[in-house]
């Protein structure tokens, strides 16, 4: 059993314990290592000024190939085991050449008071190693503007950025992989990997097992432990100092938990598939999911950000909860006395609280992938159309029995940001497919919510905008 | 192509140093600010006692520390640390001290404090309601308003809800203060104005100005948020280092930066507007009314520069404006980028579609018959001032005809007839945007210039950076003057022993005033040694002090003439290269050339080496003041300005009927910027200041809780625009203008006036949300932003109202 967390940063192997596990990584490379470049402007994985990049090599993944970006603001050093990491401070050839994305921001002048720059810059290089990856020879601007989404600049306009990314000679450019990387670290972070971790000390105790079956020993023993799998929302609730991460377990040596598979109609995945992974996966099997992905968090977050995570921590406005809800998926947990399945109209309780039982850990999520005639369509709204937490969100599906599109076969309307929970409109679900008479179930509808006004909408704009969402399917899926 | 930001290379590399970015000493302390949660109570007891369980926090301090615990810009009403009575939410109350950041934070959780709540006022309705004012409201008025007013043929009055807007500096407030020998102070901070960051730090620790030196190497944006509001947070991090004798270092979170801080002047205001058949303005009697906040700071003349821009562009006979400044219990607002500027020009840019509307015409033309022209009285001001180097007319023009605007209106209102699923508008608006300080004793500004023995040189002056690249500017123009490249010279970080009694960098002013005072003390230099290249063309090579030095076998070169004494920077200068010469002698390419001998051209850096030699100062210090500022404040006459920056932009808006959001399709600028030192540094503020008004009027949404706390206070709740929200089409060409005589180089400041073009992202929203059949006889109800939400509840009322 290991009691190190192990990592390499910007080619150097770091073995750190304890006190500098507890960081969080944009601290610890600022304020423990001195590597200033990168800046902390919000603490919440929201502006990107925080980019490092990040490989981790472990398992089949779309991450697991190349560099990219997280944030480093919202992950523990502990997180970082068996990773490989780059930070702006490095990126600079040693002979004092800049890299081609720097360069392109010096030229176009992507760069003003240059507090974000950093971060764009790592961002931009995170886009850099994907298309070099694919072989692919320009970037864009919509590309630029896509892998750019979770920095936010305040002085440029963007204007100029999005000129550095399109003017970057992909050709000239020599991956991070490949200044970064050696066989060496290869094998080194391997058997790192397949070795258990343990930090247990007063202050801290992070707490890594190889399998499934000492997690859930392990949690039977100390249910106050927290299962970390991504961080990106414990890591912002210890920012902004309402808990402290000092009791953790984490999944992240579980090769298994990274699956994700067909088998038939049948979609499964673990509880450490990233947004990235499943968005990737989805592309073709489910396009509807996949392109709501698309408006889902900034790279930054979905790089790292588990899908499972955004179930687990029911929050009422997460995004994949409702249309999880329409897909109809099964919750697969497990504890030491077995597995369950929990469907998920089950699975939300109240407010952040969910059908999990003390001792239980979700494993798996898997769902059926509706047939070519269900119509399917996921909205979300949020204040700002990219890299924003929705005010409402709304999945529905929808088959139609024969084809004068009279009659209803089945539907689920599911929402968020209307309730303390994600929710299923069973009544207006009923009502439709008794008979199909959109007028009165409009009505039924909104008897089924009270939502609050918060600073995300109003009461009667989320009544408003859920109504006008289910018009708008049912005109559409009428056509 | 222009040359980058001066520190581009560095900002890229993360090498550049910011505050919070200095090496943390051994025996450094973190201060953080325990902060009210309440708008209005009376502070009945606070107890410290758990905060300072934990080993790790050192001390705490409270107002009662401080000598002097009030200060203020413009009226010293403000506490530092409030004692008794907190006036917002967000107010501080005290400052622990501990050994890292994490414990001082949590620590400010274990703070128990009782208060006893006073009735708040929230809102400029509140504050109207119970008189709770600043100073008593001011008044500028031209002509006969009542009774043209009465007389006029069509009439309209309305209302105009202009809300908040934060800064989002990515750089939160920081500083670090450093307790030398002998009681002094040094003090890093990120601020716009170092001068007054060491005057208040050594007003409220009781100490001479002498004893604290303000640094300011680069802050990581600015904006106006840290014009004034950076010297509070200095003074706390100053107040810790000098009781605890250790390095104090206070770099506030986000949030905390949010909540505590003020933003720009959220505005109500009144307008009766009479005009006639064409749409030609008539009479204007308009009453603004701006929320101060709690305190004063700088929002009187914020409100003063609101009724200075309530004409925008356009020429109103007969026009009445009164600017109330209401006190309420919120954080104390304060400048930002315009300066109660957009305030007044969204104010006049709204009368204009209403009448328009009303008439039925297309705005473009109501705006093109009231602008500016330089025919008889229609170039004067309300406030007096002549509209000169006026190219308003020229800017519509062209932008019109380039951006294709008749066929675009044409084709939007054809498509909004039947498209159910998004209403299109498209917008174009002006902006003449007065530069100078409006106050005239801020309207001064000083530089040093050192030409090292290398031929190097360094520039300090009063000006701060911010991203802005106002030091890149001031090394081209002294460069450009000495014949040298930028990267031989250098600007340094602001000091106040370097640079003292300077003004912010503010009001866009910092290139005109600290570029004009750097170019004047080169000039001063170039004196010298073009003379003294003069004297040598007689003197033999072997003969000169390089050659001698140190045997004294030469005469000095003695210099005969006085040193130059001049404040217009543009005097003895070429118009077209903007450089001066002495004695005939030009400064090249790194060479110092007589015209006639050119055989005898010496290299700069040996020209400098043999002034040295001689004795002759190669260092010099200038003052510059802006000439001409003549505005009496108390009859609201005179010229306020120096010159104004024009411009024009169009704006194409796409609003989805489904959710009310609002996508921005297409934006063509067209700027005045007269003769830009760094055209794509100037381009770059352009876009900038465009985006982020956009965010004013688009998404920018802050939201407070009853008790006047901000709830919207860090980026997940606060949407400023991503680069996802940039137009689609974005065009910027600057105006050819060889014409502005008034300042530095025939530049003209860039700083604040695009910002302003933004309003046409808002007019444009309001002509989509207009052309609904159900506004045919009135007009829609939007306000300053335009979220999504007032978006469509502008555009179906009836349907909200019915959850309301």
């Amino acid at each position: 059993m290991r009691n190190k967390i192990i990592f390499y940063l910007n080619g150097i192997r770091k073995e750190v314990g304890a006190k500098e596990s507890s960081m969080m990584l944009a601290e610890y490379l600022r304020y423990d290592q001195c590597l200033t470049g990168t800046k902390i402007v919000c603490a919440e994985g929201d502006c990107g000024a925080c980019s490092v990049l990040r490989l981790f090599p472990h398992n089949q993944s779309v991450d697991s190939h190349n560099y990219v970006p997280i944030n480093s603001c919202i992950t523990l050093v502990a997180q970082l085991d068996g990773s490989s990491l780059v930070t702006v401070d490095a990126l600079k050839e040693k002979d004092g050449t800049l890299h081609e994305t720097q360069r392109a921001m010096v030229e176009c002048h992507g760069s003003q008071c240059g507090f974000c720059t950093p971060g764009f810059v790592m961002a931009l290089t995170g886009l850099v190693e994907e298309k070099l990856s694919k072989k692919e020879k320009t970037i864009d601007p919509q590309e630029a503007k896509n892998g750019l989404t979770g920095n936010l600049c305040r002085c440029t306009g963007y204007r100029s950025i999005i000129d550095a990314a399109t003017s970057i000679d992909l050709d000239k450019c020599r991956t991070i992989k490949e200044r970064f990387y050696s066989e060496r670290q290869e094998v080194d972070l391997t058997k790192v990997y397949a070795e258990s971790l343990l930090i247990e000390t007063e202050d801290f105790f992070y707490y890594a097992p190889k399998t499934m079956k000492e997690s859930l020993a392990f949690l039977k023993d100390y249910p106050d432990c927290r299962i970390i799998g991504s961080g990106t929302d414990l890591g912002v609730v210890h920012n902004k100092r309402r808990t402290q991460l000092t009791r953790l377990l984490s999944l992240h040596l579980i090769s298994k938990l990274y699956e994700v598979d067909r088998n038939g109609d049948e979609v499964t995945f673990g509880a450490r598939v990233s947004h990235t992974e499943f968005r990737h996966f989805l592309k073709d099997k489910v396009p509807e999911f996949s392109r709501y992905l698309d408006v889902f968090a900034s790279p930054q977050i979905k790089n790292t950000g588990t899908v499972v995570g955004n179930i687990a921590t029911a929050s009422p406005i997460g995004d994949t909860p409702p249309v999880l809800l329409a897909l109809n998926a099964t919750i697969v947990v497990e504890s030491m006395s077995g597995k369950r399945e929990i469907p998920i109209d089950q699975f939300f309780l109240a407010y952040r609280k969910t059908a999990i039982q003390h001792g239980e850990l979700i494993t798996q999520v898997k769902f059926k992938v509706p047939d070519a005639k269900s119509h399917l369509r996921f909205f979300k709204y949020a204040n700002r159309k990219d890299l924003d937490i929705s005010a409402i969100n709304l999945a529905m599906r929808l088959k139609w029995k024969g084809d004068e599109k009279k009659e209803i076969d089945e539907l689920i309307i599911a929402a968020g940001g209307l309730a303390s929970t994600p929710i299923r409109f069973l009544k207006t679900e009923e009502a439709l497919k008794k008979s199909f008479d959109l007028e009165a179930a409009v009505k039924i509808l909104h008897s089924e919510v009270k939502p609050i006004s918060d600073l995300r909408a109003s009461s009667a704009y989320r009544h408003v905008l859920l109504e006008n969402y289910v018009r708008k399917f049912f005109s559409e899926a009428s056509v | 192509m222009s040359l980058p930001h001066d520190f581009a290379h560095t900002h890229v590399t993360g090498e550049s140093e910011f505050v919070d970015d200095r090496p943390i000493m051994r025996n450094e302390l973190f201060a953080d600010v325990f902060y009210s949660t309440r708008a209005h109570a009376l502070i009945k007891r606070v107890d410290f006692t758990e905060a300072l369980n934990d080993p790790k926090v050192i001390a705490i301090f409270t107002g009662h520390d401080f000598a002097h615990n009030l200060w203020g810009t413009i009226f010293k009403d403000q506490p530092i640390l409030a004692t008794d009575k907190v006036n917002y939410a967000g107010e501080g109350i005290a400052i622990i001290v501990a050994e890292t950041r994490e414990a001082a934070q949590r620590a400010k959780q274990k703070v128990i404090i009782e208060y006893a709540d006073l009735a708040p006022v929230l809102t400029i309705e509140e504050a109207k309601k119970s008189e709770s004012f600043i100073i008593p409201a001011r008044k500028i008025e031209r002509g006969s308003v009542e009774s043209v007013l009465k007389e006029s043929p069509l009439s309209l009055k309305g209302k105009i809800i202009i809300q908040g807007h934060d800064h989002f500096y990515l750089e939160s407030q920081a500083s670090i203060a450093y307790p030398l020998e002998d009681g002094q102070l040094e003090i890093h901070s990120s601020s716009q104005h170092p001068t007054e960051t060491q005057h208040v730090v050594a007003h409220a620790l009781g100490l001479p100005d002498k004893d604290v030196v303000c640094q300011v190497k680069r802050m990581g944006g600015g904006f106006g948020g840290k014009e004034s509001q950076a010297a509070p947070f200095a003074a706390m991090a100053a107040l810790a280092a000098i009781k605890m004798k250790r390095p104090v270092r206070l770099c506030l979170t986000k949030d905390d930066d949010m909540i505590m801080t003020g933003k720009r002047n959220p505005f109500e205001n009144e307008y009766k507007v009479g005009f006639d058949q064409e749409g030609k303005i008539l009479s204007l009697d308009v009453k603004l009314f701006s929320d101060a906040g709690a305190y004063a700071d700088l929002s009187t003349s914020i409100m003063e520069r609101a009724m200075l821009h309530i004409d925008n562009a356009y020429f109103i006979p007969n026009l009445r404006v009164t600017g109330q400044v209401c006190r309420t219990n919120h954080h104390s607002h304060t400048a930002f980028r315009g300066f109660g500027g957009p305030q007044g020009v969204a104010t006049i840019e709204k009368i204009i579609e209403e009448i328009a509307h009303f008439l039925k015409k297309d705005p473009i033309e109501v705006r093109k018959l009231n602008l500016y022209t330089d025919e008889g009285e229609r170039n004067t001001t309300h406030y007096g001032q002549v509209v000169k180097n006026n190219c308003l007319g020229r800017l519509f023009h062209e932008l019109e005809k380039s951006c294709d605007y008749k066929k675009r209106r044409h084709e939007i209102e054809k498509e909004n007839k039947h498209n159910k699923d998004f209403l299109r508008g498209i917008s174009l608006t002006p902006v003449k945007f007065g530069i100078s300080f409006t106050t005239r004793f801020l309207n001064q500004g000083n530089a040093l210039v050192i030409v090292h023995n290398d031929g190097s040189v360094q520039i300090a002056t009063g000006a701060t950076e911010m991203g802005q690249g106002v030091n890149a500017r001031i090394a081209e123009m002294v460069t450009s003057e000495l014949g040298l490249t930028r990267k031989e010279a250098r600007v340094m970080p602001t000091r106040t022993d370097k640079n003292a009694n300077t003004s912010p960098t503010a009001a866009s002013s910092g290139t005109d005033i600290n570029g004009a005072a750097a170019l004047l003390a080169t000039r001063k230099i170039k004196k010298r040694l073009s003379e003294l290249a003069l004297k040598l063309l007689d003197i033999p090579k072997e003969k000169w002090a390089s050659k001698t030095a140190g045997l004294g076998t030469q005469a000095e070169v003695e210099l005969k003439t006085p040193d130059l004494l001049e404040n217009d920077p543009n005097a003895g200068a070429e118009w077209q290269s903007g450089k001066a010469s002495y004695f005939e002698i030009q400064f090249e390419d790194g060479w110092v050339i007589h015209p006639k001998h050119l055989e005898k051209k010496i290299e700069f850096k040996y020209l400098v080496l043999e002034a040295y030699l001689n004795r002759i100062s190669l260092s010099d210090y200038a003052f510059y003041k802006i000439p001409g500022i003549e505005f009496n404040k108390i009859k609201g006459e005179g010229d306020a300005f120096l010159y104004y920056t024009q411009g024009v932009a169009c704006t194409e808006v796409k609003l989805d009927q489904l959710t009310g959001e609002v996508k921005i399709l297409r934006t063509d600028i067209l700027m005045d910027l007269g003769r830009p030192v760094n055209e794509d540094l100037d381009m770059g503020q352009v876009s900038g200041a465009y985006i982020q008004g956009l965010g004013w009027v688009t998404t920018e949404n802050l939201y407070y809780n009853d008790q006047g706390l901000l709830l919207s206070h860090a980026p997940s709740t606060y949407k400023i625009p991503s680069i996802q929200d940039t137009p689609r089409i974005f065009n910027i060409e600057l105006l050819e203008n060889d014409e502005n005589f008034a300042n530095v180089r025939g530049t003209k400041a860039v700083g604040e006036p695009p910002l302003l073009l933004a309003v046409s992202a808002w007019t444009a929203i309001n002509d989509a949300i207009r052309q609904l059949p159900r506004y045919i006889a009135s007009y829609p109800e939007l306000r300053i932003p335009a979220t999504s939400e007032n978006v469509l509840r502008a555009m179906m009322p009836e349907r909200f109202k019915e959850w309301e």
